[in-house]
C-alpha cells in the first residue's frame, strides 16, 4: 500500500480530498454505492479482527446497517467489537489518519495489505454526507469508554474531531462493556444481497476466521448469526527481515542510506533473512565489495552491484550466492481442521477436505497456499462451483475471472473426480464450493483495486497441486459412498431378506425353515469393513473402531490404515491393535490371517482435538481381495504425504543451520525483530508519516 | 398347448419354483429362479407351431444382489397371494395385488411394472396363465364392428348373444379381458375377413364411411399395442372361422412392432405365443413405398425411430425380405406417416381408393 501513502502524502497540499477520493474511487474501494458499503465494514471488521488477534482476544463483532433515507441511499453503519480498545489520544490517529499503523513496515502475513484503511471511510462519510463519524472505544484498565466524532473538514483538508468526552459503556443487557471499540457512521451508500454483499463478505469473512464470532443485522432487521467453532487463536505471526531475492532497487537504496550497521559485514548479517556467515562472504564477493566497506561509502554502482548479486545475476564462483529460503513462520495458515470447521459451519453439506500445502517461497517472499471442498448437501448441482477467494484471510470478491486462484481451480480436470466440467476446462459445475487461501508476506495483486492475485507460476504450481490432491479427496468421497451403499445392501440382504426367503419358502413347502451360514458367505464372498469416529464426551477424546469383516471361504491377510490428524497436534491412545506410523497423519496395522466368518477390531482415541475437529476416519487397506468400506491404498498418494513430510523437514533444518551460522560465526548480537505484545495497546505513529491533522507528530 | 391348469396342477407348479429356491439354501448357495432370457436374442421360430416362442437360453435370478433377493423374496409371497385366491375362488387385479402387497414388508413391490413383470414371470417358470392366477389385468380390450355374432356369459353367469353389428352402438362390442371359452363363444358370422386398426380415428372414420358394410369385414380397434385379449380374440375369430387377418397401422417402425406381436408373437409373452399370435396376419399399410406411391405428408424419423428400426434389422421375427426391403426402405426415405395422412386427398379417399386398392393386391376385394 506504499504506493497509495506516497500518492496520499504528495497530492495531499496540491489536490483537495475530494478529488482525490474521486480521482482514486476505483481502486480505494469506493467506486459504486454498493460497494462503498462493502468497503467499510471490511476496514472496520478488518480492523478489529486485528486488533483481537494481537491482542489474543477470541472477537466478537457486531454488524448493523440501516436505511436511514432510503430514497438519497444514505445508509447507518455500526461495527462494535470486543476488541482491546483504543487509549483515548490514540482514536484520533487511527480514524484520523491515513496508512497509521504498524502494519505497513513489517514483512509478515497481514490483511492490512489491502484497504486504504478506516480513514478512508472517515473521509468518504465526510464527503458524502457531512456527517462525522462517532466512534466510542473502551480499554480494559480505564473505567469509562472514551467517545469522540472524527470529521473532516474538507476546506482546509484535515480532520476535525469534536464532542470528545467519556462514559460508562453499558452493554444491550445492562452490564458495563469492559473492553471494545464501536464505529458508528452514515454514508451514501447501497445495501444489495447476492454475491457482491456485504452479506457474502461477512459470511466468507467468517469461514476463514473460524475464532470469530459475527453477528449481523441487516437493513430489513434480519439477524444473521455466524458462530464462533474453534476456541484457537490464529497462530501469531513473527516479522521476518526481508530475504534478497525479494528486494527492490529503491528499498536496497533505502535500507543502505538509513542504516546504523559498522559495516557491509554487518548490514548484510543483521537486516535480511536467509542470509548466513557464508553467503555473506559469497554476496561480497560476487558483489565484488568489501565486506568492511564502511555503509555511507556504499552508493550509486556499489548498491546495483549488491542488488545483481541479490538476484544472482552477479556469480561467486560462477554460481549465485547460496542463500537460505526466508523462514516461513511469519505466515499464519487457518490450518486444514479449522477451515473444515469454517466451511461447515457456513454451508450445509455432506463432504468436506481441507489441504494446507507446506510453505513455499517465491521471489524471496514465504507464502502458502491452503484449498478447501465442500461437496453435497443443499447447494445447487447444476451450476458453477462457488469459488471462495482469500489473500491472508481477506476474502476477495470482484475480478474472479482474472485471478490466479481461480485460474489454478479452471487448470484442473475436475471430471476426473466427480464434477461437470465442459471440455475439462473453466470453472465445473456440480453442488461444491471450493476455497482457496494464499497466505503471503507479499500478495501481489492484478491492479490497485487488489480484488484479484497476479499471476505467479510458482504459487499457480502449488494451487494446482493442492486442488489435485483435494480432487483426488473428492473422488475417493464419492467412490466410497457408492461402496457404502453397496455394502448396506449387502447387509440388508443377507440380515433380512435371506431370512424371509428361507422362512417363506419353508412355511409354504411345509418344510423346516433351513440353516444360512452356508448361503451367506457366498452371497457376501468380501471382507468388509466399517468404522465409526465419535467424540467422546467424558473423556474429551475422539474414539475410532474399525471393524474388519472376514465373509469369504478363505483365510484373509492385511494392512489396514487409517487417516488421523497428527498434523493438528493429536495423539493416539489405547491403541490396542499396536501397529506403526506409514506416514505424517497415517497409521497402519498388520492383520494376520482372519478367518472366514472371523471379525476383527481396531480401536483407539484421539487425544488434543476439540469436538467436531475430526469426524471421519478413512480406511484404506493394502491386500489382494478388496475389502469393501476401505479404499485400497494409492501409492502416489502415500509418496506426496511423505514430500511434504520431507519439505517440512527441511525447512526447519535450515532454520535451524541458519541460527547456528550465526551463532558460530558471528559475535556481534542480533537485535530481536520480534512482535511486541499488546496487552494495552500502546499506538504510535510511524515515524515520517504525515497524517491528516496537517503532519503533526 | 397352453391350456387352463386346475387349481391343483397351478399349485404344484408353483411349488416347484419354491422348491427350488429352498433346496439351494439347503446345500449352503444363494437361492435362485431359472428362467428363460426374454430378449429378442432368445426367441426362434417354432415350426409346428407357426410363432416365435423363447428358445433355450435361461437366466438365473439369484439372491446376491438385493434387488435380485427382493425379487425372489416378492415371488414367494405373489405364490401365497395366489395360493389364498384358489382356495377363496376368488380374483383380483394386478393393480390390486400391487396394493396388497404394501402389507408384505420387504417383499412389497415398488411400482406397479414389477408387480406386472413378475406375474409373467411366474408364468413363463410355471407355464401356467395368469387367469389359472386369477390375476386380471387392468387393460381394456379392443372395440369390434361388423356383421359377426358371439355369445358372452355375463357376471350373473347368464349367456348373452351379441351381434357386433345390430346389438351395438358407435363404439362397437367391447371385448372382455377374459375370451376363453368359458366366457366367450363365437357363434356366427357374414364377413369375408377381419381387419384390425391401429387409431381409433381411423377405426371411426371406416365405421363413418360404413366400410364394413361395403367390403364385409370385421373391423377391430387395436388401441396402440393390443393387450393380451385382443390380440387372443383375433386368434380365435382367425382359427375357428378361418377368415384372413389384415392389420392397418401407421407407417412408422413402432407399427411394424405391433404388427409383429400380432403375427409371430411379442417377446414379453413369447412363452405364450401360440396362444395369442396369428401367424396368417397380413400388414396392409401403411408401408414404406405406400409413403412415396400416394407421395403421403410425412414426418422425419427421429433418432429413435432410427434405433428401432435397427433394432427390427436383427429381430428374427423381421428376417424375411419383404419386411428387410421394408425396414431399408423406410431408413433410406427417413420418414414416417400416420394413418390418417391419406386425408390429404379427402376423407374418403381411405375408403374408396386406398384400402380398396391394397385389398386388390391380396385378392380381398
Amino acid at each position: 500500500m506504499s504506493g497509495i501513502a506516497q500518492k496520499l502524502a504528495s497530492n495531499q497540499k496540491q489536490v483537495a480530498i475530494s478529488e482525490f477520493f474521486e480521482k482514486n474511487k476505483h481502486f480505494l474501494g469506493f467506486d459504486s454505492l454498493a460497494r462503498s458499503l462493502i468497503t467499510a465494514v471490511k476496514e472496520a471488521v478488518d480492523n478489529a479482527l486485528d486488533a483481537c488477534e494481537e491482542a489474543r482476544i477470541l472477537p466478537t463483532i457486531k454488524i448493523q446497517i440501516t436505511k436511514l433515507d432510503p430514497k438519497k441511499d444514505i445508509i447507518k453503519l455500526v461495527v462494535e467489537d470486543n476488541g482491546p480498545g483504543i487509549p483515548q489520544k490514540s482514536i484520533e490517529k487511527v480514524f484520523g489518519q491515513l496508512l497509521f499503523g504498524s502494519r505497513f513496515h513489517a514483512i509478515r502475513q497481514s490483511r492490512g495489505q489491502q484497504g486504504i484503511g478506516i480513514t478512508g471511510v472517515v473521509m468518504y462519510c465526510q464527503l458524502t454526507t457531512g456527517r462525522t463519524t462517532h466512534v466510542r472505544s473502551k480499554i480494559a484498565t480505564e473505567p469509562t469508554a472514551a467517545f469522540v466524532d472524527i470529521g473532516l473538514d474538507t476546506r482546509k483538508n484535515k480532520a476535525t474531531k469534536a464532542n470528545a468526552g467519556r462514559e460508562i459503556w453499558y452493554n444491550e443487557d445492562g452490564s458495563s462493556k469492559e473492553h471494545g471499540t464501536e464505529v458508528t457512521a452514515q454514508m451514501k451508500a447501497k445495501y444489495q444481497k447476492g454475491r457482491q454483499s456485504v452479506w457474502q463478505y461477512l459470511r466468507m469473512t467468517s469461514i476463514v476466521n473460524p475464532h470469530a464470532e459475527i453477528i449481523f443485522v441487516d437493513p430489513e432487521g434480519e439477524k444473521h448469526h455466524w458462530s464462533r467453532v474453534t476456541e484457537r487463536l490464529p497462530t501469531k505471526v513473527e516479522s521476518i527481515k526481508p530475504h534478497p531475492h525479494g528486494i527492490e532497487l529503491g528499498q536496497l537504496q533505502r535500507m543502505i542510506a538509513e542504516s546504523n550497521d559498522l559495516n557491509l559485514n554487518h548490514f548484510l548479517l543483521n537486516n535480511f533473512s536467509g542470509v548466513t556467515n557464508r553467503a555473506r562472504k559469497e554476496l561480497c564477493q560476487a558483489a565484488e565489495l568489501e565486506g568492511t566497506r564502511k555503509m555511507k561509502t556504499i552508493k550509486g554502482d556499489d548498491i546495483r552491484n549488491l542488488l545483481e548479486a541479490f538476484q544472482g545475476e552477479r556469480l561467486f564462483k560462477g554460481q549465485p550466492a547460496k542463500l537460505l529460503k526466508p523462514p516461513t513462520n511469519c505466515l499464519s495458515p487457518i490450518e486444514e481442521i479449522l477451515i473444515k470447521k469454517g466451511l461447515s459451519k457456513t454451508i450445509d453439506s455432506r463432504f468436506v477436505t481441507t489441504l494446507t500445502r507446506v510453505p513455499n517461497v517465491t521471489q524471496g517472499n514465504p507464502f502458502q497456499v491452503e484449498v478447501g471442498l465442500i461437496f453435497g448437501g443443499t447447494m445447487a448441482g447444476d451450476k458453477p462451483v462457488e469459488i471462495l477467494r482469500f489473500a491472508n484471510r481477506v476474502p476477495l470478491m470482484y475480478q474472479q475471472g482474472g485471478c490466479l486462484l481461480t485460474k489454478a481451480i479452471e487448470s484442473v480436470d475436475w471430471r476426473q473426480y466427480g464434477l461437470e466440467q465442459a471440455g475439462g476446462k473453466g470453472v465445473p459445475k456440480g453442488p461444491a464450493a471450493i476455497l482457496v487461501h494464499l497466505a503471503s508476506t507479499n500478495v501481489q495483486f492484478t491492479s490497485e483495486a487488489k480484488e484479484a492475485l497476479a499471476d505467479n507460476g510458482e504459487v499457480m504450481e502449488e494451487a494446482r497441486k493442492a486442488m489435485l490432491e483435494m480432487g483426488r479427496g473428492l473422488r475417493k468421497h464419492l467412490e466410497k459412498k457408492k461402496k457404502m451403499a453397496k455394502t448396506k445392501e449387502k447387509f440388508e440382504l443377507i440380515n433380512d431378506i435371506l431370512p424371509a426367503i428361507a422362512e417363506k419358502s419353508a412355511q409354504l413347502l411345509d418344510r423346516p425353515v433351513p440353516e444360512l451360514a452356508g448361503s451367506i458367505t457366498k452371497i457376501m464372498s468380501a471382507v468388509i469393513s466399517e468404522s465409526t469416529t465419535v467424540w467422546n464426551k467424558e473423556t474429551k477424546m475422539v474414539d475410532v473402531d474399525i471393524v474388519l469383516f472376514n465373509y469369504t471361504s478363505r483365510a484373509r491377510a492385511y494392512t489396514i490404515l487409517a487417516t488421523w490428524p497428527e498434523k493438528s497436534g493429536a495423539t493416539m491412545e489405547s491403541n490396542e491393535t499396536g501397529g506403526r506410523k506409514e506416514a505424517l497423519g497415517v497409521w497402519a496395522w498388520k492383520l494376520e490371517a482372519l478367518q472366514p466368518g472371523e471379525r476383527k477390531n481396531i480401536t483407539y482415541s484421539l487425544r488434543g482435538l476439540e469436538r467436531g475437529d475430526w469426524t471421519d476416519t478413512e480406511v484404506l487397506f493394502r491386500g489382494s481381495q478388496d475389502v469393501i468400506g476401505a479404499t485400497k491404498m494409492d501409492e502416489k498418494f502415500l509418496q506426496e504425504i511423505r514430500r511434504q513430510e520431507q519439505l517440512e523437514l527441511d525447512n526447519v533444518a535450515d532454520e535451524a543451520e541458519a541460527n547456528n551460522d550465526v551463532e558460530q560465526l558471528e559475535a556481534t548480537p542480533l537485535e530481536p525483530v520480534s512482535e511486541q505484545h499488546i496487552p494495552e495497546p500502546v499506538v504510535t505513529p510511524p515515524e515520517g508519516q504525515r497524517t491528516l491533522f496537517g503532519g503533526e507528530n | 398347448m397352453s391350456r387352463m391348469h386346475t387349481p391343483e396342477e397351478t399349485k404344484a407348479a408353483m411349488h416347484e419354483v419354491v422348491a427350488e429356491m429352498y433346496d439351494r439354501i439347503v446345500k449352503g448357495e444363494p437361492p435362485t429362479m431359472t428362467l428363460p432370457v426374454r430378449t429378442k436374442n432368445n426367441i426362434g421360430f417354432d415350426k409346428k407351431l407357426g410363432v416365435y416362442k423363447y428358445g433355450k437360453k435361461q437366466s438365473i435370478r439369484d439372491a446376491t444382489s438385493l434387488g435380485s433377493a427382493k425379487q425372489l423374496l416378492r415371488a414367494l409371497h405373489v405364490v401365497e397371494f395366489i395360493e389364498e385366491m384358489l382356495d377363496a375362488g376368488k380374483s383380483s387385479t394386478l393393480r390390486e395385488m400391487y396394493y396388497i402387497s404394501e402389507a408384505w414388508g420387504l417383499g412389497k413391490f415398488g411400482s406397479q411394472n414389477e408387480s406386472n413383470n413378475l406375474a409373467e414371470d411366474l408364468e413363463i417358470v410355471t407355464k401356467c396363465l395368469r387367469e389359472d392366477f386369477k390375476l386380471r389385468p387392468e387393460e381394456d380390450g379392443a372395440r369390434m364392428i361388423g356383421n359377426l355374432t358371439l355369445r358372452e356369459r355375463n357376471r350373473r353367469g347368464e349367456w348373452m348373444r351379441i351381434n357386433a353389428r345390430d346389438d351395438v352402438g358407435d363404439s362397437g362390442y367391447g371385448v372382455p379381458y377374459n375370451v376363453e371359452l368359458e366366457k366367450i363363444e363365437l357363434l356366427e358370422h357374414d364377413i369375408d375377413f377381419i381387419m384390425a386398426i391401429e387409431t381409433g380415428g381411423m377405426f371411426d372414420r371406416l365405421i363413418e364411411n360404413g366400410f364394413d358394410e361395403d367390403y364385409r369385414c370385421g373391423l377391430l380397434h387395436l388401441k396402440g399395442q393390443p393387450a393380451r385379449s385382443t390380440r387372443r380374440i383375433m386368434k380365435r375369430m382367425s382359427e375357428e372361422w378361418d377368415l384372413p387377418v389384415v392389420v392397418f397401422l401407421d407407417g412408422d417402425p413402432w407399427s411394424f412392432r405391433i404388427f409383429a406381436s400380432i403375427a409371430y408373437g411379442a417377446i414379453k409373452t413369447a412363452h405364450i405365443s401360440e396362444y395369442l399370435a396369428t401367424p396368417s396376419a397380413t400388414y396392409l399399410g401403411i408401408t414404406a413405398d405406400d409413403i412415396l406411391a400416394y407421395d403421403l405428408p410425412s414426418d422425419d424419423l427421429s433418432k429413435k425411430d432410427v434405433e428401432a428400426l435397427n433394432a427390427e434389422l436383427s429381430d428374427p421375427r423381421f428376417a424375411d425380405s419383404w419386411w428387410q426391403e421394408q425396414i431399408n426402405m423406410m431408413l433410406e426415405l427417413g420418414k414416417k406417416a400416420e394413418q390418417q395422412s391419406l386425408a390429404k386427398y379427402g376423407l374418403d379417399f381411405v375408403t374408396e381408393t386406398y384400402l380398396p386398392e391394397k385389398l386388390a393386391e391380396l385378392g380381398l376385394a
